[in-house]
């Protein structure tokens, strides 16, 4: 606030960046599904920040004022782009399979198929799991930036695994 | 597939745990934020120069206007003061003697005439000096 106030932009978006950047990128991801995008509308979304950082005026906290910036960018995003691409794309899976200890073949499939279903979820359930699992599984953190109270997302985050076990099991039964 | 809940934990922090932008993405903003920084600069620029020629242009309207207002005021003034005046000179006349009213009646045409061009001139003078100043330029 500070740097904001002595108009000292770039060194608060350098400030704001490692606490920003991750939270901002998995609102866009959880959206659009499509890494590439998702990038595009982090940058957009910080150098929208960069511009409006003189206007902020405080009322409402930073990472309010964040979210709020990172979740429009994402639906204007989202409404210019159709066909969407699904999670399943590829990308989440390059990241899981360059993971060290490198997992068994058994358990790339497994969590391919559990990407496949997270994928097939309504998009607020699927948001919440995303966001969830990347945010060091904070329900607080979650609420915050998709706007919601936390039991709201409490009870997403209970029907989408409770959902997404039931599928599991559906599918371990046909194998 | 069977997935305990403690497994589809696993399974998804894996998954999304470790989900990030590419190495390069904070290099690449600040380069993007550097090339913004340098067209705001820009039109910041140009901005304050478009607002102070407007501002300018209006301050050269407004003193043009006052200076039009001004002679007009003059030119009133001017009748409105040759009125009393001639009204004056001849109230005076008429009590000077003799020789005074031979003078006026060879003279009196001329002395009229030249009063009548000095107060008509001032206001004249004053349109003149309007019509042929130069206007002001900033650059």
């Amino acid at each position: 606030m500070e740097l904001v106030r002595a108009e000292r932009r770039d060194e608060a978006i350098v400030q704001l960046l490692p606490a920003y950047r991750r939270k901002v990128f998995g609102l866009a991801y959880s959206l659009l599904r499509d890494r590439e995008a998702a990038e595009d509308v982090t940058q957009e979304v910080f150098i929208k920040l960069w511009r409006a950082l003189p206007a902020f005026d405080g009322r409402a906290s930073m990472s309010t004022w964040i979210y709020a910036i990172a979740r429009n960018a994402s639906l204007s995003a989202l409404r210019a782009r159709r066909p969407q691409s699904s999670l399943s794309d590829a990308e989440v899976m390059d990241a899981v399979e360059s993971s060290n200890p490198l997992p068994s073949a058994d358990v790339l499939v497994e969590r391919a198929a559990i990407l496949r279903l997270v994928d097939q979820l309504p998009t607020k359930q699927r948001q919440v799991i995303m966001l969830f699992y990347m945010q060091e599984q904070s329900h607080e953190e979650v609420a915050a930036m998709l706007a919601m109270p936390v039991g709201t997302v409490k009870t997403l985050l209970h029907r989408a695994r409770a959902r997404l076990s039931a599928s599991a099991g559906k599918m371990s039964a046909t194998a | 597939m069977s997935t305990p809940d403690s497994e589809l934990d696993k399974h998804l922090a894996a998954l999304f745990g470790g989900l990030d932008t590419r190495a390069d993405f904070d290099v690449r903003l600040m380069a993007r934020l550097r090339a913004e920084s340098q067209t705001d600069a820009t039109e910041r620029g140009k901005r304050a120069r478009q607002q102070e020629l407007t501002r300018h242009r209006r301050a050269v309207l407004e003193l043009q206007s006052r200076r039009r207002l001004t002679l007009r005021m003059l030119a009133l003034d001017a009748v409105g003061m040759s009125l009393p005046l001639l009204l004056a000179v001849i109230t005076a006349w008429s009590r000077f003697g003799g020789d005074v009213m031979d003078i006026s009646r060879q003279y009196g045409p001329y002395i009229a005439m030249s009063l009548a061009a000095l107060i008509a001139a001032v206001p004249l003078l004053g349109m003149w000096r309007e019509q042929t100043r130069s206007p002001i330029r900033l650059f």
